[in-house]
């Protein structure tokens, strides 16, 4: 089957933008994806070393509560799982392949997935969220701090973009 | 109209429904506008290609003016919405750092779950390495104290941009779909003149000119309904509210400073105070007080310390969340009922239980204050805890 085209992007913007005022009027707060990967991590260090957990200044709070899984944002990575496997396979486009750019071998380009994966890690626990919660949802808030980070993000990306080229143009 | 939303189910099912229900419209609207697609996404960077700039900010923009513009007509309580704290210069290098990544994994994380559920390898190694990531920041936040303090370097509490630039909302919203608006435009002459990058990735398709207009205008009229239907400002509008909760008892604060609570914050509004209650914020009655109150939850009980108990209004500026209470007797029921030793007025054993049992809480407070006057007592509820006031929030 022939893969159909993306939305036009405004549309998708809109329809997205439709979602998170949803999800602020719903739940008093803005979408997010960090939040499974710190509440993972979380219970993962609760189970194996709790006194360290509770104390460290960024996993402590999410295990006070006990479960660090059982939480709102956690079941919304889930459902944006859900949605883009619908998504892609409503529009053709569900296929085990790897993005690349034609000058990088797929070792190489998963390589630099695995090391981009781990800086954005990093960065999101100090940041404390991602694109999704600092710079959409922050954003349509009009947060300060939210904005400066998406500035940023803009300014990293556009500041590597040149020696990471090979990758993709 | 009152403020109706955010609604805030308290049945947990209903809680996790909806997030599963908006989870997958975030999941199925990425999806469809291509940021499944980590060659797509790079484009952004390289110029030909700025979807990831429009779809972001239409979503940015039609959630922005819907959310104030509610707001402004009162069916929102901002006072009970859940805004990012600020926490400047973290932010200014997670979010330079996140770009880096961004742009080497051609993801963001996000945007790494679609290209996952889309059959993607490149977006499943990417989970894994923000697995490690987020694990090395945890272990690495706890081993380097420098990281630590950058962790909460620039710390503003819930501060939005209008309140920082001193501007009214709703126009301030209106200028920045203006200025949304004419990035657009620049957007796609940018696109136009790096068209040869593009190769063989599929070009979301261009809207229609009347489209984008359409776009404009609905958002601009929602704008206008919701400054015209603005109730107007008060010119009286009361600078204290009064404190409606009763006043909390001495020794009941002390227990739960012993028992650590975690729901208990105490400010001590007392200018020139030389001894304070262990734990206390010192925070002027004038102040805005944001960055200490911003930490305190729906379930926090503020207590307030004031000279004698008297504290009968707190200024409107303070957030509405947390419950405030007075301490009974300020200061000085502290000082007597707490610091000092209970004699017992009868010889009832059950008065003797509860006199000895005074004295003991005593101990532990005049003992932990003749060690130099240090704060000895575990001070309640940091507020500067990762993503702050609710426990539920803080990821991303």
């Amino acid at each position: 089957m022939e893969a159909k085209k993306y939305w036009n992007p405004y549309l998708a913007g809109v329809l997205l933008g439709l979602v998170l005022l949803a999800t602020f009027l719903v739940t008093g707060g803005g979408l997010g994806a960090s939040a499974l990967p710190k509440r993972l991590v979380a219970l993962g260090a609760m189970t194996t070393a709790p006194e360290w957990t509770a104390s460290n200044p960024t996993l402590g709070h999410y295990v006070e509560a006990g479960n660090p899984l059982r939480n709102w944002l956690v079941v919304e990575v889930i459902g944006v799982l859900l949605g883009g496997f619908i998504g892609a396979l409503s529009a053709g486009r569900f296929k085990a392949t790897v993005e690349k750019g034609p000058r990088i071998s797929t070792k190489g380009r998963l390589g630099y997935a695995v090391a981009g994966g781990v800086i954005m890690g990093f960065a999101a626990g100090l940041a404390r969220g991602c694109t999704s919660g600092q710079a959409l949802s922050g954003g349509a808030l009009l947060a300060t701090g939210s904005w400066a980070f998406m500035l940023m993000v803009f300014a990293g990306g556009y500041a590597t973009a040149w020696f990471v080229r090979r990758q993709w143009i | 109209m009152t403020d109706i939303f955010p609604l805030v189910f308290a049945n947990e099912e209903i809680r996790l429904l909806t997030a599963i229900v908006l989870g997958f419209g975030f999941g199925f609207a990425l999806e469809r506008g291509g940021f499944g697609n980590a060659r797509k996404l790079a484009g952004q960077f390289y110029l030909h290609d700025m979807t990831v700039f429009k779809v972001m900010f239409t979503a940015i923009l039609v959630a922005m003016v819907g959310l104030y513009t509610l707001v402004g007509v009162g069916w929102v309580d901002m006072a009970r919405m859940w805004v990012n704290p600020t926490f400047m210069w973290a932010q200014i290098v997670g979010g330079f750092l996140l770009g880096i990544g961004f742009i080497m994994s051609g993801l963001c994380p996000g945007t790494s779950v679609v290209s996952a559920a889309s059959g993607r390898w490149d977006g499943l190694v990417t989970i894994v390495g923000i697995f490690v990531g987020t694990g090395v920041f945890a272990v690495a936040v706890d081993l380097f104290p420098a990281l630590e303090s950058l962790y909460s370097a620039g710390s503003m509490g819930a501060s939005v941009l209008p309140a920082v630039l001193g501007l009214p909302t709703l126009p301030f919203v209106l200028v920045v779909v203006l200025v949304a608006g004419m990035a657009f435009i620049g957007a796609e002459a940018v696109e136009d003149t790096f068209r040869a990058r593009r190769g063989e990735v599929e070009h979301t398709p261009r809207p229609v000119p009347l489209m984008k207009f359409g776009l404009a205008g609905a958002l601009g009229l929602v704008l206008v309904a919701g400054l015209g239907l603005a109730p107007a400002p008060r010119a009286d509008a009361p600078s204290h509210r009064a404190l409606e909760a009763a006043p909390v008892a001495p020794m009941t604060v002390a227990e739960r400073i012993i028992a650590g609570d975690p729901d208990l914050m105490i400010i001590d509004v007392r200018a020139d105070a030389g001894e304070r209650v262990p734990g206390a914020y010192p925070v002027a009655l004038d102040s805005t007080a944001l960055p200490v109150l911003a930490g305190a939850g729906e379930t926090t009980d503020v207590v307030i310390v004031d000279a004698d108990g008297s504290l009968e209004a707190i200024p409107t500026s303070w957030p509405d969340r947390p419950r405030y209470r007075v301490l009974e007797g300020g200061w000085a029921g502290w000082d007597g009922q707490v610091l000092t030793a209970a004699t017992p007025t009868s010889a009832r054993a059950d008065e003797l239980e509860r006199v000895r049992y005074q004295n003991g809480v005593s101990a532990f407070f005049s003992g932990a204050e003749t060690q130099a006057g240090q704060v000895a007592a575990p001070p309640p509820m940091i507020p500067s805890g990762g993503g702050g006031a609710k426990p539920k929030r803080g990821g991303c």
